[in-house]
């Protein structure tokens, strides 16, 4: 009796410790590789969001400036303010990153906003008293802030955007997706040429 | 025919190496102190006060600032070179984010403040535009440029003081998950081997302990202490201003 007591701990013993084995080895193989590429990918996601959200916040108190210096600059002023509420109203389905139809509409819009600004800005530099007032010049140093921020959230998102993409084409990732994650989908990104467009340029 | 697709192989590992190589970050200088001055634009009194002043900022806060001066941007912008400088130094403590990048690059007459997530919030992009517009570019403009750096650097201090206390010494956080798992690994190695010579010699099991104890050695790697300065792991995300003389 206790020599089978014994045999059935050491056999309980020894299937935990290959089931540990096997889950340490299927963690080395990567099979936690898409899923933690993905949320990767999601949370550089969101932080592109948030900083175009942050210029959206920002773009009411820039006209505002402007307008109390420069009225008459009617036609650039109603450009910024109209590509801003197109930007502000946009729908964002959830699976944006992975519709490529929401996905450009997205880019599109912010696209329109960043050029107006940079127009905006650049039709300022005819109104010496108001480059020269604080209120503008901390208005000024948040969007160029913001901008700056954009750019490194969207470098961001590319380099984890495609490690992800990478992981669901290439070899061990592949598998795993097609027995574990059929659901992962490629995500969309930014091409590197519309990244150098969309950099505007809000420098004096 | 094997061998011609071990010889493509073989191409094909030479190229990932080749591509893995190339784009390095190798035009960033290193960060040998808390000064680094490529460009060589301080004085070394004014270069060994600074570094002191930033020491005892960093003992007192953990806030990193780093001053760093470079010939060259090597063709690209100062916001993304400040962003890739600061985190390659990795400045910052890690789990504050709290480090300030302050750059000046004298060829192209350009600065920036390059500030840690964790300092946005007292050092704002508005208040860095305001310490380069209004402390630094003046003296840069009458070609003072240390004095320059030293009110940056006074000002950024100011801002970001007791933002943050020192990071907790104790570094035990960081190697516990690893002593954990090694002790039940060990624990049920221990058990297996004990299981196996007790069935060859009842009396052998002792002298096996050992292994167990052993394990503790593991879990020290994660817990070095710096030798030199370096950066503590922070990261940003843009944050800061940039100006022109």
């Amino acid at each position: 009796m206790p020599a089978s007591a014994s045999a059935r701990y050491l056999s309980a013993v020894r299937v935990t410790a290959a089931l540990t084995l096997v889950l340490l080895f299927l963690t080395g193989c990567g099979i936690n590789a898409i899923p933690t590429l993905e949320e990767r990918a999601n949370a550089a996601w969101s932080e592109v969001l948030n900083q175009y959200q942050r210029r959206t916040d920002l773009v009411p108190n820039l006209v505002e400036v402007v307008k109390g210096f420069a009225a008459q600059e009617r036609e650039v002023l109603t450009q910024v303010t109209e590509a801003r509420s197109r930007v502000a109203q946009m729908q964002i389905p959830p699976d944006i990153t992975s519709n490529p139809e929401a996905f450009r509409r997205f880019q599109e819009n912010q696209q329109a906003l960043g050029g107006a600004l940079s127009r905006l800005i650049a039709t300022v530099e005819a109104y010496p008293d108001l480059r020269s007032s604080e209120n503008f010049l901390t208005l000024q140093a948040q969007l160029e802030g913001t901008e700056n921020r954009i750019a490194v959230a969207r470098r961001d998102y590319i380099e984890a955007v495609r490690a992800y993409n990478t992981e669901l084409r290439t070899i061990p990732g592949r598998w795993w997706a097609a027995i574990f994650y059929p659901d992962a989908q490629p995500m969309q990104n930014f091409a590197i040429e519309e990244e150098a467009q969309a950099a505007p340029q809000v420098r004096f | 025919m094997a061998g011609r697709l071990c010889v493509r192989v073989l191409l094909l590992a030479g190229l990932l190496l080749l591509s893995v190589s190339a784009p390095g970050q190798d035009d960033y200088p290193r960060l040998t102190g808390r000064v680094v001055d490529t460009a060589d634009v301080l004085p070394a009194d004014v270069e060994e006060s600074l570094a002191l002043r930033l020491a005892e900022h960093e003992a007192a806060t953990s806030n990193q600032l780093v001053v760093a001066t470079v010939p060259s941007l090597g063709g690209r912008d100062i916001e993304s070179y400040a962003n890739g400088l600061f985190r390659t130094w990795a400045l910052g403590q890690k789990e504050h984010d709290n480090g300030v990048l302050l750059l000046v690059v004298p060829a192209d007459r350009q600065v920036r403040i390059e500030v840690g997530y964790g300092l946005e919030g007292d050092l704002t992009d508005a208040l860095s535009s305001r310490i380069i517009r209004n402390e630094i570019l003046p003296r840069f403009r009458d070609g003072d440029l240390p004095a320059g750096i030293e009110a940056g650097v006074a000002a950024i201090l100011a801002a970001i003081d007791g933002s943050y206390r020192p990071v907790d010494e104790d570094e035990a956080s960081d190697y516990l998950p690893i002593v954990f798992i090694a002790l039940w690994a060990g624990f049920f190695i221990f058990l297996i081997i004990r299981r196996r010579l007790r069935a060859r010699h009842p009396n052998g099991a002792r002298r096996w302990a050992a292994p167990v104890a052993g394990t503790r050695r593991f879990g020290r790697a994660g817990g070095m202490r710096r030798g030199g300065f370096r950066g503590g792991g922070g990261s940003s995300g843009g944050g800061g201003a940039s100006g022109r003389w």
